[in-house]
C-alpha cells in the first residue's frame, strides 16, 4: 500500500445497543501513514468504534473497510493486520510480562530468537527492565499499560487501534509512546487510530482529529485546521467551545 | 499458522501454576507421579483395608451386586456432576471477557480459542479426577476381583468421560459468560449463579452420603436410560461383570443385562456419539458465542425508586448518620445478586438440616424433642451465619478501604452500620429452620419461639465472628483469593469450636480434674434452670468471641498502615 | 486561617516499604490556599506521600503536619478536615450516586436536609442531574471520576487531596475540575495537593508545583518559573528536561 492509500473507510457506520445508539452515521477517511486522533465526550460504549474497525463487533448498519477490506467478510486478514489496545484490558494477572509477551507472539505467529529480542529490546526501551519476570499482578497501573503497548506494536501490525493508550502514564512515559508512535509512523507508514481525552496528546502525535458529540462526527480536520476555524488558543479551548462544557463561575459555587 | 490454540492451552497452565513459578515443570511432574501412585496403589489398599474392617468381603459382594448398576450410576452421577459444573462455578468466578478482546483482536480463530481453554483446564480436573476415582471406584473392582486389563479398561471409559464433560463444561460455561459480558453488573450476576451452581452439587453429595440405597434405587430406573451419564456408568458396569474374577457365570452375566438394558456395545456407542457430537456442536457455535458485546451495563440503566416502607421506617427510628449508613450499607448488601443467592444457599442449608434429623428420628424411632436438639441446631446453624458474611461482599476494592479510612472514626462507623445490616438479614436465616422445622415436627408454639430465639442469636454471634475476621483480612471481590478461603475456614471454625468449646470443657474437666460441672450446676439451677444454662451458654460465649472479633476488626480496619 | 499560613509542612520525611525507599527526606511546605501540584513518573513515591499526609499511612521517620496538627497524633482531627480521591475509583457498584455520596456525608457524620441540598447542587454542577438516581454500575468512568470529587468535597474540607483528578476525563469535565479548584481556592482558601501526570492539567491549575524523582524532591517553584529554569518550552518539555526520559529515533526503531 502507498503512502497516500486509504487504511480506514467508513460509510453511513451504525451501531446501537438496545435504546443506546453508540454509533451514528459516522463517515470516515484515514489516510495510511495516517495518525488520526479520536476525541469524544465520556459515554457508555465508547470503545464500540474502535471494536468495530477492528473486526471484534459487527456494526447494525453502513459498511467499512480497513486496508482495503471489508470488515464484514475479511474480518480474520484484519485482525493479523492490525494491533489493538483496549481500553480496560484483560491482562493475564498471574503471568510476568515476559509470559504475557511471548504469549501475545505465539498468537500471532512470533516464535524463536526474534521474539525473545523483540520482547528484550521493546521491555528496556519503556524501563521495565528487572521487573520483566515479576507477575503482571504486582505491577502498578502504568506499568500494566507500558506492557500493553509492547504487546499491541509486537507483531509490526500495519494498523494500530490505541484507546487512551496514555491516561495512566507518567509524562516521561507519555513522551516515549508519543514519539514511538512518530517515529512508527514515519518509517514504517503504520496507520495509528488513536481515541484519546488528552487534547495535548492528539495535538502533539494526530495529523488528524475528528471530534464527536452525541455519537456523530461534528468536525475532522488537522488540529490546526480545528483550532483557526473556532478561534480558539488550542485544541483543549476549540473542543470546549463545540461540545460544550464551561461552566460559569456563579454556579461552581452555589452548592456549598 | 502456529497452533494458536497450544499457546492459549499454555497460558492458562501457566496461570495455573503461577504460585510454583521456577520449579513448575518439576512439581507438576511430582504431582502427577504422587497420584498415579495413589490412583494405583494406596487408594485400593486404603478402600480395601477400610471396607475390610467394617464388613466381610463376602457381605459386601452381594450388598453390592444387589444394587450394583443403580450405585455406579449414583458415583458416575456425582463425578459427572462435579466435572460439569465445578469447572463452571469456578470460572463464574472471574468473568475473562477482557481475555477474549485479546484474542479476537490477535487473529485466533474461536475454535482455537475453544480447543485451548479446554486443553488449559484438563491438568488440573485430571489431577481431581485421578484422586477422587480411585476411592469411588475401587469398592467395584475390589468386590468383583476385576482383572488388570478390565481395570485398564474401566478407567480409560472413566478418562473419556471426564475428557467430553469437560469439553461440554468448557463449552457451557463460555457461553454464560459471553451472555453476562464484562461488566460489573455481569460479575455480579455470574457470582450468583456461582453459588447456586455450587449448590447443585452439593445435593448429589449429600444423596451419596446418606440416601445412598434410595438414591441408587431410584437411578437404577430404566427411565435414566436418556440421561447422558448413565452410559458411562453401564459400560464401566460391563466391563466390570465382563472381566469379574469371581466366576460370575454367563447366566448370571446374562440377568445384569437384564437390569441394564443396553448392552455394551450399544451404551459404548451412545457414549462416544454423546462425546463426539459436542465437538462439532461447539466449533460451528463457536463464533456466535465468543462475540464481543458491549455488556450489561450499557444495555440496561437500574434507576433507585423511593424508598420503601422499611427502609423509612429504619430512618425515623435511627437518625442521624448511623441510620443514613446503615441504609446505606442494607441497599448495597440487598442488591447484589451474589449476597442474595449466598442467603439463599444458607437457607437451603438450613432447611436440608432438620431433614437430616428426621431421616435419623426416623431410623432410630426417637421421639423428638426440642430441648435436647437445640445445642446441635445451634451448631449446624452457626455454619449458616458464617457462610454469607464472610470473605467477599464487604469491600469492592482497596479504594474503598481508604475512602473509609479517611473520614474520622471512618472504620468503626463503618462496621457498626455493616453488623447492623448483617443482624437484619440474620432473621430470615434463623426463621427458615424453624419454620421447616415447626411443619415437619408439629412443634408447639413456644418451642418454635424457642427455636428461633436461639437461632437467631447464634446466627447474629456467627455475622459478628465472620465481618470481624473478614475486617482484619479484607479479600475485596475475589472469592479465589486464599485471603478469601482463609477468612471463610477461620470464621466456620471459631465459631464450631466456640458453640462446642463449652461442652468438651466440661467433660475435661469430669475427666481430667473428676469435676462434674453438669451436676455441680444441676445442684445450683436445678434440672430445668440447667437445661437454659447449658442452652444458653454457648450462644453467650460465641457472642462475647462475636464482640471481641468486631472489636478487633474495626482496630485492624482503621489502623494506620505502617 | 490566614491566607499565608502553612497548611502542610514535612520536614525530612521518609517513608520505605522493605528496601523500596518510596519517600526520602521530603522537605515541602504548601500555603494555605495554594494549588500544589505533584508530578514524578510512575511509581516515584506520590501516592505514599498523599497517604502519610491524610493519616493513613505511618512515615518510617521525620514529621508532618497538616493545618497545625500533626498527623502522628490528631488522625481524627487530620481526616476532617481533609478530603481525599483515590487513584482509582472505589464506587460502590450498587449504589445510586445520590446514595453513595449520602453514605460518604453519613461517614464524616453529616445527615439531614442540608447534606442533601448540597449533594443536589454538586451533582448538578458536574452534569450528573437526571442520571443521580441510577446504579453507578452504568456510570462510564468519567462519570464515576466525577462522583468521586464530588465526595472529596462533600464535608468542606480545608485541604483536598486529588490523586490523578482528571486522568479518566473528558476534556469537558476536564474544565469543569479545573473552574472548580480555582475558584474553591480562591474563594474558600481550600487547599489544593493534587498528583498529576498531565502536565497540561497542573500547569493550567497549580501556582506551585514540586516535582518528586525517586522519592526525592528535585525541584519546587510555579509553573513558570520551573519552564524557565529549565529554558523549557513548556511544563512538558520542562519536566522532560529534569526528569529526563526523551529518548533517540534509532533506539525507538532498534526492537524491529
Amino acid at each position: 500500500m502507498r503512502n497516500n492509500g486509504i487504511s480506514i473507510q467508513t460509510q453511513a457506520l451504525n451501531k446501537t445497543f438496545g435504546p443506546v445508539h453508540a454509533v451514528r452515521d459516522l463517515d470516515l477517511e484515514v489516510a495510511s501513514g495516517g495518525r488520526f486522533g479520536f476525541l469524544r465526550p465520556n459515554r457508555a460504549g465508547k470503545t464500540t468504534t474502535v471494536r468495530i474497525l477492528s473486526g471484534l463487533m459487527k456494526p447494525t448498519s453502513g459498511s467499512a473497510s480497513v486496508l482495503g477490506m471489508d470488515i464484514l467478510t475479511h474480518a480474520g486478514e484484519i485482525k493479523s493486520l492490525t494491533g489493538l489496545l483496549p481500553e480496560t484490558p484483560g491482562l493475564y494477572s498471574k503471568l510476568s510480562a515476559v509470559e504475557f509477551l511471548d504469549f501475545i507472539g505465539a498468537l500471532n505467529g512470533l516464535e524463536g530468537p526474534v521474539l525473545d529480542r523483540r520482547i528484550d529490546s521493546l521491555l528496556s526501551m519503556l524501563g521495565l527492565e528487572g521487573r520483566q519476570d515479576d507477575l503482571l499482578d504486582s505491577y502498578s497501573s502504568g506499568m500494566k499499560q507500558k506492557v500493553l503497548v509492547a504487546s499491541t506494536l509486537l507483531h509490526e501490525p500495519r494498523l494500530v487501534f490505541l484507546d487512551e493508550p496514555t491516561s495512566r502514564l507518567d509524562p516521561s512515559a507519555g513522551a516515549l509512546v508519543k514519539d514511538l508512535i512518530l517515529v512508527l509512523a514515519e518509517e514504517t507508514e503504520t496507520t495509528f487510530f488513536i481515541c484519546t481525552h488528552q487534547t495535548s496528546f492528539a495535538e502533539d502525535v494526530c495529523d488528524i482529529v475528528g471530534i464527536i458529540n452525541d455519537g456523530s462526527l461534528v468536525i475532522v480536520d488537522s488540529p490546526n485546521g480545528i483550532v483557526e476555524s473556532t478561534s480558539a488558543k488550542d485544541l483543549e479551548e476549540a473542543y470546549l467551545k463545540i461540545v460544550g462544557g464551561q461552566v460559569d463561575r456563579d454556579s461552581l459555587l452555589a452548592w456549598r | 499458522m502456529t497452533r494458536k490454540w497450544y499457546h492459549i492451552a499454555k497460558a492458562e497452565f501457566y496461570v495455573l501454576t503461577s504460585g510454583l513459578r521456577r520449579h513448575r515443570k518439576v512439581t507438576v511432574t511430582i504431582m502427577y507421579v504422587l497420584a498415579a501412585v495413589w490412583a494405583a496403589y494406596f487408594a485400593p489398599m486404603i478402600i480395601g483395608g477400610f471396607l475390610g474392617a467394617i464388613m466381610p468381603m463376602e457381605v459386601m459382594r452381594t450388598l453390592l451386586m444387589v444394587m450394583f448398576p443403580g450405585l455406579m450410576r449414583t458415583v458416575i452421577l456425582f463425578l459427572w456432576a462435579l466435572l460439569l459444573l465445578f469447572p463452571l462455578s469456578h470460572a463464574l468466578q472471574e468473568i475473562k471477557i477482557g481475555q477474549w478482546e485479546i484474542f479476537l483482536s490477535n487473529n485466533v480463530k474461536t475454535r482455537d480459542i475453544l480447543a485451548g481453554t479446554f486443553v488449559g483446564k484438563i491438568p488440573m480436573y485430571g489431577l481431581i479426577v485421578m484422586v477422587f476415582a480411585p476411592l469411588l471406584i475401587s469398592p467395584f473392582m475390589l468386590a468383583f476381583e476385576v482383572s488388570l486389563i478390565g481395570q485398564a479398561l474401566v478407567y480409560t471409559v472413566i478418562a473419556l468421560m471426564v475428557l467430553s464433560t469437560i469439553w461440554l463444561s468448557n463449552f457451557i460455561t463460555a457461553i454464560i459468560q459471553a451472555r453476562l459480558g464484562d461488566s460489573s453488573r455481569g460479575n455480579d450476576i455470574a457470582k450468583a449463579l456461582s453459588v447456586v451452581v455450587a449448590l447443585i452439587v452439593i445435593i448429589p453429595m449429600y444423596g451419596l452420603m446418606l440416601f445412598m440405597p434410595q438414591l441408587s434405587g431410584i437411578l437404577g430406573i430404566n427411565a435414566f436410560l436418556v440421561m447422558p451419564f448413565t452410559w458411562p456408568a453401564d459400560l464401566v458396569s460391563w466391563v466390570t461383570i465382563t472381566f469379574n474374577g469371581i466366576g460370575l457365570t454367563g447366566s448370571q452375566i446374562l440377568a445384569f443385562g437384564a437390569i441394564l438394558q443396553l448392552d455394551m456395545l450399544t451404551s459404548a456407542l451412545l457414549m462416544a456419539a454423546f462425546g463426539l457430537a459436542f465437538v462439532p456442536i461447539a466449533i460451528t457455535a463457536a463464533d456466535r458465542v465468543f462475540t464481543i458485546s458491549a455488556g450489561v451495563r450499557t444495555e440496561t440503566v437500574t434507576t433507585v425508586g423511593r424508598e420503601n416502607v422499611f427502609l423509612r421506617g429504619i430512618r425515623s427510628f435511627a437518625k442521624g448518620p448511623f441510620g443514613a449508613l446503615t441504609i446505606v450499607s442494607l441497599k448495597d448488601f440487598g442488591r447484589k445478586a451474589q449476597n442474595l443467592s449466598k442467603i439463599f444457599y444458607g437457607v437451603v442449608l438450613a432447611i436440608i438440616l432438620p431433614m437430616l434429623m428426621q431421616q435419623i428420628t426416623i431410623v432410630e424411632g426417637e421421639v423428638f424433642e426440642a430441648a435436647e436438639i437445640l445445642p446441635m441446631i445451634s451448631i449446624m446453624i452457626g455454619v449458616v451465619g458464617v457462610f454469607p458474611f464472610a470473605g467477599t461482599g464487604f469491600l469492592e476494592s482497596k479504594d474503598q478501604l481508604w475512602i473509609i479510612r479517611s473520614a474520622p472514626k471512618g472504620a468503626s462507623h463503618f462496621m457498626r452500620a455493616r453488623v447492623a445490616t448483617g443482624f437484619m438479614m440474620a432473621i430470615p436465616l434463623s426463621l427458615a429452620p424453624t419454620i421447616a422445622m415447626t411443619l415437619m415436627f408439629n412443634l408447639a408454639l413456644l418451642s418454635a419461639v424457642q427455636i428461633f430465639c436461639a437461632a437467631y442469636v447464634t446466627v447474629c454471634g456467627a455475622v459478628m465472628v465472620s465481618m470481624g475476621i473478614t475486617a482484619q483480612n479484607p479479600n475485596y471481590e475475589d472469592t479465589k483469593s486464599s485471603a478469601h478461603q482463609t477468612v471463610l475456614i477461620t470464621s466456620m471454625m471459631l465459631v464450631q469450636f466456640t458453640l462446642i468449646g463449652p461442652l468438651f470443657a466440661t467433660i475435661f474437666l469430669d475427666i481430667g480434674l473428676g469435676f462434674n460441672l453438669f451436676r455441680f450446676m444441676e445442684s445450683i439451677f436445678g434440672l430445668s434452670g440447667f437445661m437454659v444454662v447449658e442452652l444458653v451458654l454457648g450462644p453467650t460465649v460465641l457472642l462475647l468471641v462475636g464482640g471481641l472479633m468486631l472489636h478487633l476488626g474495626i482496630r485492624s480496619l482503621g489502623k494506620v498502615e505502617v | 486561617m490566614a491566607k499565608n499560613d502553612v497548611t502542610i509542612r514535612t520536614q525530612r520525611l521518609n517513608k520505605s516499604f522493605g528496601t523500596v525507599q518510596a519517600v526520602r527526606n521530603l522537605d515541602l511546605d504548601v500555603m494555605a490556599g495554594s494549588r500544589f501540584g505533584f508530578l514524578g513518573p510512575n511509581g516515584a513515591g506520590k501516592t505514599t506521600t498523599v497517604r502519610i499526609l491524610s493519616g493513613l499511612l505511618k512515615q518510617t521517620s521525620g514529621y508532618a503536619e497538616v493545618c497545625g496538627l500533626d498527623v502522628n497524633k490528631d488522625r481524627d482531627a487530620v481526616k476532617a478536615v481533609t478530603g481525599l480521591l483515590p487513584e482509582t475509583p472505589g464506587l460502590y457498584s450498587k449504589l445510586s450516586a445520590v446514595e453513595f455520596l449520602e453514605f460518604i456525608g453519613a461517614l464524616n457524620g453529616r445527615n439531614g436536609s442540608d447534606l442533601h441540598r448540597r449533594i443536589d447542587s454538586l451533582l448538578g454542577i458536574l452534569g450528573l442531574e437526571g442520571r443521580q438516581d441510577d446504579l453507578l454500575e452504568s456510570y462510564s468512568s468519567g462519570m464515576k471520576q466525577k462522583v468521586l470529587v464530588s465526595s472529596t468535597l462533600l464535608h468542606e474540607p480545608k485541604l483536598v487531596f486529588l490523586d490523578e483528578p482528571t486522568s479518566r476525563l473528558d476534556p469537558s469535565a476536564t474544565a469543569i475540575i479545573k473552574d472548580l479548584i480555582l475558584v474553591l481556592a480562591e474563594e474558600t482558601d481550600t487547599t489544593f495537593f493534587i498528583c498529576t501526570h498531565m502536565t497540561g492539567f497542573a500547569e493550567a491549575v497549580c501556582d506551585v508545583i514540586g516535582l518528586l524523582n525517586e522519592g526525592e524532591l528535585v525541584t519546587r517553584g510555579s509553573p513558570q518559573e520551573l519552564i524557565e529554569s529549565a529554558g523549557a518550552r513548556n511544563l512538558e518539555d520542562a519536566y522532560l528536561k529534569i526528569v529526563g526520559g526523551k529518548v533517540d529515533r534509532e533506539v525507538l526503531l532498534a526492537w524491529r
